[in-house]
C-alpha cells in the first residue's frame, strides 16, 4: 500500500524543552492509524509538528512524496490535510455555518460538501444558526471534525475525539469516523484503548517522546505486555 | 583565627571585584578628572569650577536617575506590573520637596519625612487598582492616574505652589549641600545613598518576598495557587519602588534648581523605561547600566547633533528592542561564557 | 430577561447615571447650546472613534497595543495636509516611492531564491549584513540627491506655514519645479530599485524560518504594476503636476483623504511586516517598541515640517459665505456652500460638526459589515479567538495580520487628514486624540468594536459639555456658586471617568468578563 505521510525521526522544541526526540511515523493510504501512549509522550505535538504549527527542528515530514516540513503551516494545510485539535477548537464567536464556512479553501467548498457532512451530523443541521459557546461538548467535536471535511482533505489529524464525552455520543463519533476512513486516510490520537483498537488498523506507540513500537493493531490487542508497558492499561 | 576571616575577606573581594573597582572609580573620579585638567585635589575639594565639578554634576543626574530607574525595574522587571504612571511617583517626590522648602518652609529632614508619607500613600492609592485590574488594564489606569498628576502639576490653580508649565522654581537648599558651593559633599551623598538603595534592592530580590515577586511575574495565577496573596506582594514591590523614586525626586529638586512639569509626562516614564531596557530588564545592575548610557548618549548627542538627538534615541530605543532585547547586563550574563571562551581562544592565538 | 438584568445590573446602573448626568447637563444650558455642544461632542467623538477602531482591531486580532497609533494619526494629517497644499512635491515623490516598495512587493520571491542558491555557513551570516548594509547606502547616496519639490523649514518665505497661510487665503504659491542636476536621471531610478531589492533580500535572508512551498505569481505582477507607476509617474511628471494643481480643492481635498489613507494602510502594512512581526514572541517588547516609533514618529515630522503649527483650508465646498449665509434650510446651503448652517439659533459649523460625525457612522457601519459580512471579517474574528487553529485551516493568517494593521493605520490616517481642517495641524495633534482614545477604548471595553464607538462618544461628549460649561459656569445646587470648570480638567475629567468605569467593570462597559 502507498504511503501518503511519512515522518521521519523528527525533533521538535518547544520553547527550549525537547519534546519530539526521534518520532517516526509511516501512514499507509487509505488507513486509520493511531498514536498511542501515555499523557505528555508527545502525541499531540506529533500532529502538531505535522501540520508544522510546532515546526520540527530536525528529520523529516514527507506528505504525497513531498518534503513539507519548515513550511509554513497553512501552506502545508493547503496540500489537503485537515487538523481536528483537542479540546475541540471550534470558533465560539461565529455561528456554526460560519465555523464550517470558514473552512473553505475554494469558493463553493462549503455547499459542495454541505449535504455530505449534514448526513454524517444531523444535529449540526438544526443548530445552524446558534454561535459556538451554545453547542454542548459532543456538538462541538461534531462541528470541529465537520469543519476539517468542508475542504478537499486527504489526511485528516484527529486529537483526542472522544476525551470527555458521554458514551452514546462516543459511539456516534466513532461510526462517523470509520466512514470517514472510506474516503481518506485518518491519524488519529486517542487516549481510549478501546476505542482507538476498534478504528484503527495501524498503531505508533511514543513514549517520552520516540516512537517506540509500531505496527498492526491486531497485532497489539493480542500483545498484552506492550499494552501494560506503554499505556499502563490492562 | 585570623586566617578564615582572611579567606572570606579574600573570596568577598575576588567575586565582587569588578563591583569594587567600579566603586573605587566613582570616589575617585572628581579628582582624577580634576588631574586631567590641571587642577589639584585641594581645588576639587574647594568646589572650585571646572571640569571635575562639571563631571560631578553630570554623575549626580546619573545617580538620580539610576535611582528612579531602579525603582521601575523593581515594579516593572522584576515583579513584572508594566505601570505608565510611574514618573507620578518620581513627580510627587520632586513636587513636594520643592513646596514644602519654598512654599511652607520646612526644614530638610521634614522635608524627607512628608515625601516618604506621601510615597506610601501614593502606593497605596495604586494598590487600590491593583486588585481589580491586570496587564494592560492595570498599565492604562495607571497611564490615566499620571496624567491627571501632570494635568493638576499643570494647572493654573495650582500655578503659585507648582508654577503651572514654567515648573517650580527658586527652590533654595540649605548651604551645607548646595549643589553649587558643596557638589563634592553632595556628589558622596549621592553616591552614598545609590549603593545603600542597590544593596537594599539586591537583598529585596533575594529575599523570600523578593522570590515570590518574580514569581508573580512568571505566573501569577501559580503564585496564587501555591498559597500567596500577590496583592500584598505586589502592594510591597510597589511601596518600595514609590519610596525610591519619591526619594529620587527629592533629590532631584535638591540638585536642580527647577522642577520642570517634564517629569510628571508620560515621556519620564518612558525614559526609564529606556534606561531598563539599554541595561536589562530585571536585572537591577542594569539600571546602573542603563543610566549611565542613557544620560551620556543623550548628553552626546545634544552637544554634537542637537535639535536631531531624540530622534537618535528613539532609533537606539527601537534597535534595542529588536536585536538586543535583554540589555547590556543582560546580554552579558547570557553570553559571559562565550566571551570568556573567545578570549582564551584568542589568548592561544597570540600567547 | 430576567437573567440579563441579573447578568448586567452593574453595567445598567453605571449606563443609567451617565444617562442621568447627561439629562443633568442639558438641564442646565439653553437648547441651541445644548445643540452645538452636543454636534461638537459627535464629532471630537467621530474623529477619537477612527483613531480607536483601528486601535482596537489591531489590539484584539495581533494583541499589539500600537503605542504609535497616536503618532500616525498626526502623519495621515501631515501627508493628506502636503497633497492638498503642495501637490508637486507630491507628485514628485511617487516616483521614488513606488521604486523603493517594488523591491519589497516581491516578498516570497527571495526565501525561494534563498534555497536555490546553496551558501557557505559563514557567508550566510554575512550575507543578509552586507546586502541590508548596501541598500542603506545606496539610499543613503541617492534619496538626498533625487529633486524633489520641497519646502524648507528654515526659510519662512518658503516654509509650510506660509503655504499653507496662502493657501487658506486662496492663493497658492508658485510651485518651483525639481530637476535632476546632481545625479542623472536613470541612474537614480535604477539606483533605487536596485537598493529596494537588495535591502529586501538581505531583510528576507534574515527571518528565513518558514519556507512557502511554491512561488506565487500575484508577486511578480504587483512587482510589475509598480515599476509602471514608477516609470509613468516619472514620465508625466509636469503634466500630472499641473492637472493636480488645476483642480477645484474639492477635488483635491477627495485625493488628499484618499492619499492619506492609503499612505497610512501602507505604512501600517510596512511597520507590521518588518518591526513587528519579529516580536510575536515577545509581546512586551512590543509594547516598547510601538512606544519608541511613536517618539521617532514624532522626531521624522519635526524634521520634514518644522514645528510650527500650521492650518489646513476647508474646501470650498463647506466654505462658502455670502448672502444667505449661514444658511437656514438645506436648499440655501447647497446653493452656496455655507460653512456655517443655524439649527435651533445654533452656529454650526458644516464641516466639523455635521461632515465629520456623518463620516464617523459611514466608517462605523462600513467597518461593521466588513466583521460581520465578508470572509476577511470572520477570519478576524476567528482569529482573535485562536490564530493557530485559524492557521491549521490553511489560512495565511500572518497576511491577514498586515492587512488589519494597515486597516488600523489607515483608519487613523483618515482621522488625521479630516481632523486636519478643523484641529489644524501640530506636532502634538496625535498625542491627545491618542489619549482619548485609550480612555474610550478602556471605557467601551479594549477589543469591543461597539465598545470603540460607544466609548468615543462618550469621551467626545463629556469633554465638549466640560468645555461649554467652562464658558456659562455651573450653578450648584442649593448655592449661589457659580462653578466654571478650567480647561486642564477637560482631560482630567475623562480619564477620571475611565479609572472609576474601570474599578467598576474592570472590562470596560462592553468587554467581556474573562
Amino acid at each position: 500500500m502507498e504511503t501518503i505521510l511519512d515522518v521521519q525521526n523528527i525533533h521538535t522544541f518547544i520553547g527550549q524543552y525537547h519534546i519530539l526526540q526521534g518520532v517516526n511515523v509511516r501512514v499507509p493510504q487509505g488507513s486509520i492509524t493511531a498514536l498511542l501512549g501515555r499523557n505528555g509522550a508527545g502525541k499531540t505535538t506529533t500532529l502538531k509538528s505535522i501540520i508544522g504549527l510546532t515546526p520540527p527542528r530536525e528529520g523529516k515530514v514527507i506528505y504525497e512524496g513531498k518534503e513539507v516540513q519548515g513550511a509554513r503551516s497553512f501552506d502545508i494545510a493547503a496540500k489537503g490535510i485537515g487538523f481536528v485539535p483537542e479540546h475541540r477548537a471550534i470558533f465560539r464567536d461565529l455561528t456554526v455555518e460560519e465555523n464550517l464556512k470558514i473552512a473553505e479553501r475554494v469558493k463553493g467548498d462549503y455547499l459542495r460538501k454541505r449535504d455530505f457532512i449534514f448526513d454524517l451530523f444531523p444535529d449540526l443541521k438544526r443548530l445552524m444558526t446558534l454561535s459556538g459557546t451554545a453547542l454542548s461538548g459532543g456538538q462541538q467535536q461534531m462541528l470541529a471534525i465537520a469543519r476539517a471535511l468542508v475542504p478537499e482533505n486527504h489526511l485528516l489529524l484527529i486529537d483526542e475525539p472522544s476525551e470527555g464525552l458521554a458514551p452514546v455520543i462516543i459511539e456516534h463519533m466513532m461510526k462517523a469516523i470509520q466512514l470517514l476512513a472510506k474516503d481518506s486516510t485518518i491519524v488519529l490520537v486517542e487516549q481510549n484503548f478501546l476505542v482507538a483498537s476498534q478504528l484503527a488498523e495501524y498503531y505508533v506507540i511514543i513514549e517520552e517522546g520516540r516512537s517506540v513500537q509500531a505496527g498492526n493493531m491486531k497485532d497489539l490487542v493480542n500483545d498484552k505486555a506492550a499494552i501494560h508497558r506503554y499505556l499502563g492499561a490492562a | 583565627m585570623t586566617q578564615p576571616t582572611n579567606s572570606r575577606l579574600s573570596a568577598f573581594f575576588s567575586s565582587n571585584r569588578a563591583a569594587l573597582l567600579t566603586l573605587l572609580a566613582l570616589i575617585l573620579l572628581p579628582f582624577i578628572v580634576g588631574m586631567m585638567d590641571g587642577e589639584s585635589p585641594m581645588m576639587v575639594f574647594a568646589n572650585e569650577s571646572g571640569n571635575s565639578k562639571f563631571a560631578q554634576g553630570l554623575a549626580i543626574e546619573i545617580f538620580i536617575l539610576a535611582l528612579y530607574a531602579l525603582s521601575f525595574d523593581l515594579i516593572f522587571g522584576i515583579t513584572g506590573m508594566l505601570s505608565f504612571g510611574h514618573s507620578m511617583f518620581f513627580g510627587v517626590g520632586a513636587y513636594l520637596t520643592g513646596i514644602s522648602i519654598k512654599t511652607f518652609g520646612l526644614s530638610l529632614p521634614a522635608t524627607l519625612g512628608l515625601v516618604f508619607i506621601a510615597a506610601i500613600v501614593q502606593a497605596i492609592l495604586f494598590g487600590l487598582v491593583l486588585p481589580r485590574v491586570k496587564g494592560i488594564t492595570f498599565a492604562l489606569v495607571t497611564l490615566g492616574l499620571g496624567s491627571v498628576f501632570h494635568i493638576v502639576v499643570m494647572s493654573s490653580e495650582l500655578g503659585p505652589y507648582t508654577g503651572a508649565d514654567v515648573g517650580l522654581q527658586g527652590v533654595i537648599v540649605p548651604a551645607f549641600i548646595s549643589p553649587a558651593n558643596e557638589r563634592l559633599r553632595f556628589y558622596f551623598i549621592a553616591l552614598t545613598i545609590l549603593i545603600l538603595v542597590y544593596l537594599l534592592y539586591k537583598r529585596f530580590v533575594d529575599s523570600p518576598t523578593g522570590r515570590v515577586c518574580v514569581a508573580i511575574r512568571e505566573n501569577e495565577g501559580r503564585a496564587r495557587m501555591l498559597g500567596y496573596n500577590t496583592f500584598y506582594f505586589k502592594l510591597a514591590a510597589l511601596t518600595l519602588s514609590s519610596l525610591t523614586a519619591a526619594l529620587a525626586g527629592f533629590m532631584h529638586t535638591l540638585y536642580q534648581p527647577i522642577v520642570s512639569p517634564n517629569i510628571a509626562n508620560m515621556g519620564f516614564t518612558v525614559t526609564a523605561l529606556l534606561i531598563i531596557l539599554i541595561g536589562g530588564v530585571g536585572t537591577l545592575s542594569g539600571a546602573l547600566v542603563g543610566a549611565v548610557v542613557y544620560r551620556l548618549l543623550d548628553f552626546g548627542l545634544r552637544r554634537y547633533i542637537g535639535e536631531s538627538a531624540s530622534f537618535i534615541s528613539g532609533a537606539v530605543y527601537v534597535l534595542f528592542v529588536l536585536f538586543i532585547p535583554f540589555g547590556i547586563v543582560g546580554t552579558w550574563k547570557m553570553k559571559s561564557l562565550q566571551i570568556k571562551q573567545g578570549w582564551q581562544r584568542l589568548q592561544k592565538l597570540f600567547g | 430577561m430576567n437573567t440579563f438584568l441579573r447578568k448586567n445590573t452593574v453595567l445598567l446602573i453605571t449606563l443609567a447615571a451617565i444617562l442621568a448626568l447627561f439629562i443633568a447637563a442639558a438641564q442646565g444650558m439653553e437648547k441651541k447650546d445644548f445643540v452645538i455642544t452636543l454636534l461638537r461632542g459627535l464629532s471630537v467623538g467621530s474623529l477619537t472613534f477612527l483613531v480607536a477602531s483601528g486601535f482596537s482591531l489591531i489590539f484584539g486580532l495581533l494583541d499589539v497595543l500600537n503605542l504609535a497609533h497616536g503618532t500616525l494619526f498626526m502623519i495621515g494629517a501631515y501627508i493628506g495636509w502636503t497633497v492638498f497644499v503642495r501637490p508637486d512635491t507630491f507628485v514628485d515623490l511617487l516616483t521614488p516611492l513606488a521604486l523603493i516598495l517594488s523591491g519589497f512587493a516581491l516578498g516570497d520571491v527571495y526565501p525561494l531564491l534563498a534555497t536555490r542558491i546553496r551558501f557557505g555557513l559563514s557567508l550566510k551570516r554575512i550575507l543578509p549584513w552586507a546586502l541590508v548594509f548596501t541598500s542603506i547606502l545606496l539610499f543613503g547616496w541617492i534619496l538626498p540627491r533625487y529633486p524633489i519639490a520641497i519646502w524648507n523649514v528654515g526659510n519662512y518665505g518658503q516654509s509650510p506655514v506660509t503655504y499653507s497661510f496662502m493657501a487658506d487665503s486662496g492663493t497658492r504659491l508658485p510651485v518651483l519645479p525639481a530637476a535632476f542636476t546632481e545625479i542623472s536621471a536613470p541612474l537614480a531610478l535604477i539606483g533605487l530599485l536596485l537598493a529596494s531589492i537588495l535591502g529586501a533580500f538581505g531583510l528576507a535572508l534574515f527571518n528565513n524560518t518558514a519556507q512557502p512551498l511554491k512561488l506565487n505569481w500575484k508577486k511578480f505582477i504587483s512587482f510589475a504594476i509598480l515599476l509602471l507607476v514608477a516609470l509613468l509617474t516619472f514620465i508625466f511628471n509636469d503634466s500630472l503636476t499641473a492637472a493636480l494643481t488645476g483642480l477645484s480643492s474639492n477635488w483635491l481635498f477627495v485625493i488628499a483623504v484618499l492619499v492619506a489613507t492609503l499612505s497610512g494602510a501602507g505604512l501600517g502594512a510596512l511597520i507590521e511586516s518588518t518591526l513587528i512581526r519579529p516580536l510575536y514572541i515577545r509581546p512586551i517588547y512590543q509594547l516598547m517598541l510601538t512606544l519608541g516609533m511613536s517618539a521617532i514618529g514624532i522626531e521624522i515630522v519635526r524634521a520634514i515640517w518644522g514645528r510650527p503649527e500650521f492650518v489646513m483650508p476647508k474646501p470650498a465646498f463647506f466654505n462658502g459665505s455670502g448672502g444667505v449665509c449661514p444658511a437656514t434650510n438645506f436648499a440655501d446651503w447647497w446653493a452656496n456652500n455655507c460653512s456655517t448652517i443655524l439649527l435651533l439659533d445654533g452656529r454650526v459649523r458644516v464641516y466639523n460638526e455635521i461632515f465629520i460625525p456623518i463620516v464617523g457612522v459611514i466608517v462605523l457601519i462600513s467597518i461593521w459589515m466588513l466583521l460581520q459580512r465578508t470572509r476577511l471579517g470572520m477570519v478576524i474574528r476567528a482569529g482573535v479567538q485562536d490564530r493557530e487553529m485559524v492557521e491549521a485551516l490553511g489560512i495565511n493568517v500572518r497576511r491577514v495580520f498586515t492587512m488589519v494593521f494597515a486597516l488600523g493605520v489607515g483608519l487613523a490616517a483618515l482621522g488625521g487628514i479630516l481632523a486636519a481642517p478643523s484641529m489644524g495641524l501640530s506636532n502634538a495633534m496625535g498625542e491627545s486624540l491618542f489619549l482619548n482614545a485609550l480612555i474610550a477604548l478602556a471605557i467601551g471595553g479594549l477589543t469591543n468594536y461597539p465598545g470603540a464607538a460607544l466609548g468615543s462618544v462618550l469621551v467626545g461628549l463629556i469633554q465638549q459639555f466640560i468645555i461649554k460649561y467652562g464658558q456659562i459656569g455651573i450653578a450648584i445646587p442649593f448655592t449661589d456658586i457659580i462653578f466654571k470648570p478650567t480647561p486642564p480638567l477637560v482631560p482630567a475629567s475623562t480619564v477620571l471617568l475611565m479609572v472609576i468605569i474601570l474599578l467598576i467593570l474592570p472590562n470596560g462597559l462592553l468587554g467581556k468578563k474573562e
